[in-house]
């Protein structure tokens, strides 16, 4: 009898512990969900809340920099984990306006969703000015840069449309997603190619966050046209396209009326730009042959009849004030 | 020492200290309640403490990222998120923001091309200001479709006016365009109608409008966003340097002991305000105080500006902001007019893209 008794005293003793061990250790490996300290009351003078730092190493560590989340001003949106995030990929160089283009065009991606964005300078070393700039906006970036070899840059001003600008930038920022993401990794993302000087409206990127091989749309101000867009068919696909200039290219599109789902890029890693013996306006057909066929195209903006792009391009300005020597204070930075 | 097999050894120790048998037996038996209470209250603690953790368990998310979500579950989830995502920046917590100065953006614009790009790049900035209120006047003799529905899409506060440029005072497609001064007449309509709003208001309004700030903004200028946190603060009228305008990297006013003393420009700095619009903000206080202010439309080129600004201070009563006019917060951009070749040649041809798609 005593030795049962002990035998219950010890079962009522040990049982409820083991209970609770088993209990805290699922908890243990089922992490909780990561809050992210979003106060919305914050004043505009206070820095970021929340630091999220995702670190995004390679291999080369030349080319890459330490990927941050910083939250200033409770800009830009919280971070969804649906969402699939938007890869943005724009070269830039410098010039008078860059930092212009490139403040109002950070100022439109402040406002959108899970946007992480991939600016590649065509230069030497990256520039003071940019990492400036992308430190103080609160965006989620990555800062690459590479120069593109004196013989294929522009000659002097003029527009030379054999050669294609940015064409270096954007093939790197793609080598650099596939070092980043591999093929198995479930990490929804979509990748757009955005030039500085464009004009986009927040919903072209709600229209492209569903792409799932190619999306296309049309874009205004190009082609010498209103705009071009691609022709779409009663059945919704893409048959062929609305432009005068040269109708007949396997993709008659500007770059900045598609988008590719980053798993095409992963799954078909020779997929670059050309960069040699391009003729004019075949630039993004040298990408898109070889990801996909005119068929899996996917037409967005309401079946192709809604403009949210405008190709804008800004006048160079005239500095005939500041002479031979520069009239201004050089440590000023615009 | 036997006992120790029969019972427990806290028994054991009682026999050590109590020989006699009944004071041990009286000891056991207290031990034993107590022990026993000792047990039940052990018992009802762990109990409880399981129930608790059982419950934080239950109250947190499942995890089911494992679980395999189906396509109408996703869609449903995604656009769920998305409407929250937009209501964010639509109801933007900015606007919660009463205690600080409004700022009112006085643009002009005119009808082509690029017209519908420029305004919502624009409105993309101007979304990050808190209290700003966006007065839009056309140069049309009525309100545009185009601009209508796109200041009610837009998710500012806006009012939106038109007042058409006399003819002979309107630059034509050729002219150079600095031949005649652009936007004379619509911000005094932009400045008429504040008049009207601060002669109108009452109560906790006339205090609100007594701190309110008046900016000039073209449509095709850049603006960083702490350009507006540096121009809410103005007593009368404060001035910042401009990038890549009058033919310069930049203009801005020289500071000398916390005062402009004159204007560092390559162009005519000998005007009463050698200033671009966008290198200015007026305090609405003086703009009431000052109905006479008006932009004199027949003044010569480049002094616009200077026009108006006579009215309302003098040199040495200009704030300058922006680190004492060092830093550019405001760059004086143009957009390149698009080339049309081939939509000409096509209308002529009468196979011109379709005019009711809007761009």
């Amino acid at each position: 009898m005593p030795k049962r008794r002990d035998i219950l005293a010890i079962v009522l003793i040990v049982l409820p512990w083991t209970l609770l061990i088993t209990v805290w250790h699922q908890n243990a490996i089922a992490p909780l969900l990561a809050i992210r300290k979003d106060d919305g009351t914050e004043t505009r003078h206070e820095t970021g809340v929340a630091t999220d730092s995702k670190e995004y190493c390679s291999q080369d560590k030349d080319i890459v920099e330490v990927v941050r989340t910083e939250y200033v001003y409770t800009r830009p949106p919280p971070w969804s984990d649906v969402l699939p995030t938007i890869h943005v990929i724009t070269p830039t160089y410098s010039r008078p306006v860059q930092k212009a283009e490139l403040t109002r065009l950070a100022n439109t991606f402040l406002h959108v969703p899970n946007l992480h964005w991939i600016l590649v300078e065509d230069s030497q070393r990256r520039t003071p000015l940019v990492t400036r700039l992308l430190r103080e906006m609160g965006l989620n970036y990555t800062h690459l840069n590479v120069e593109t070899p004196r013989n294929y840059k522009l000659r002097g001003d003029t527009r030379d449309p054999r050669i294609p600008r940015g064409t270096m930038q954007r093939n790197l920022a793609l080598r650099w997603l596939r070092e980043t993401f591999n093929s198995n990794s479930s990490q929804a993302g979509i990748v757009y190619f955005a030039d500085d000087d464009n004009t986009y409206s927040l919903e072209l990127f709600e229209e492209m966050r569903s792409t799932r091989k190619v999306s296309v749309w049309p874009v205004a101000f190009v082609g010498g046209l209103r705009y071009e867009s691609p022709k779409v068919n009663a059945a919704g696909k893409v048959y062929g396209w609305k432009t005068v200039f040269d109708p007949h290219r396997p993709f008659a599109i500007d770059m900045a009326g598609f988008a590719i789902n980053l798993r095409l890029i992963l799954f078909k890693p020779q997929a670059y730009f050309k960069l040699r013996g391009v003729k004019g306006g075949y630039q993004e057909s040298s990408l898109l042959r070889e990801l996909v066929t005119l068929n899996d195209l996917e037409p967005k903006a309401a079946n192709c009849t809604k403009i949210l792009v405008w190709h804008t391009r800004t006048e160079k300005p005239v500095l005939v004030n500041e002479g031979k020597k520069g009239f201004t204070d050089p440590n000023v930075e615009i | 020492m036997g006992c120790c097999n029969a019972f427990s050894w806290v028994e054991c120790i009682i026999s050590v200290f109590y020989p006699s048998r009944l004071q041990r037996q009286q000891v056991t038996m207290r031990m034993r309640l107590k022990l026993k209470t000792v047990f039940v209250m052990y018992f009802m603690v762990s109990f409880l403490g399981l129930i608790y953790a059982l419950m934080q368990l239950g109250g947190q998310r499942c995890d089911c990222s494992d679980q395999e979500l189906s396509k109408d579950q996703q869609i449903a989830q995604l656009k769920g998120e998305l409407q929250k995502t937009q209501e964010h920046i639509k109801t933007s917590e900015l606007n919660k923001k009463t205690d600080i100065p409004r700022i009112y953006v006085i643009t002009p614009t005119y009808a082509r091309l690029v017209q519908k790009a420029e305004l919502t790049r624009l409105s993309h900035t101007f979304l990050h200001v808190p209290q700003l209120h966006w007065i839009v006047v056309e140069d049309a003799p009525d309100p545009t479709q185009l601009v209508s529905d796109f200041l009610s899409a837009s998710g500012l506060s806006f009012t939106h006016l038109h007042k058409l440029t006399p003819v002979d005072r309107k630059l034509q497609e050729n002219d150079p365009s600095w031949l005649k001064p652009r936007g004379a007449e619509q911000r005094n309509e932009g400045l008429r109608w504040l008049r009207e709003m601060g002669a109108a208001a009452k109560g906790k309004e006339v205090a609100a409008l007594e701190e309110a700030v008046v900016y000039f903004a073209d449509d095709d200028n850049t603006y960083s966003l702490q350009l507006f946190e540096e121009m809410r603060y103005t007593y009368r009228v404060s001035v910042w340097p401009v990038g890549l305008v009058g033919g310069m990297k930049f203009e801005r006013p020289v500071v000398e002991d916390g005062k402009v003393v004159r204007f560092h420009t390559g162009w005519r700095p000998n005007r009463p305000f050698a200033m671009d619009m966008a290198g200015f903000a007026v305090s609405l206080r003086s703009v009431l105080t000052n109905p006479e202010a008006l932009f004199d439309g027949n003044a010569q080129m480049g002094f616009l500006e200077s026009s108006f600004l006579q009215h309302l201070v003098t040199i040495d009563d200009l704030e300058p902001k922006a680190d004492l006019c060092s830093k550019v917060l405001v760059w004086h951009t143009r957009t390149e007019k698009p080339k049309m070749k081939r939509e000409d040649a096509l209308q002529k041809q009468g196979l011109g893209s379709d005019p009711d798609v809007e761009v």
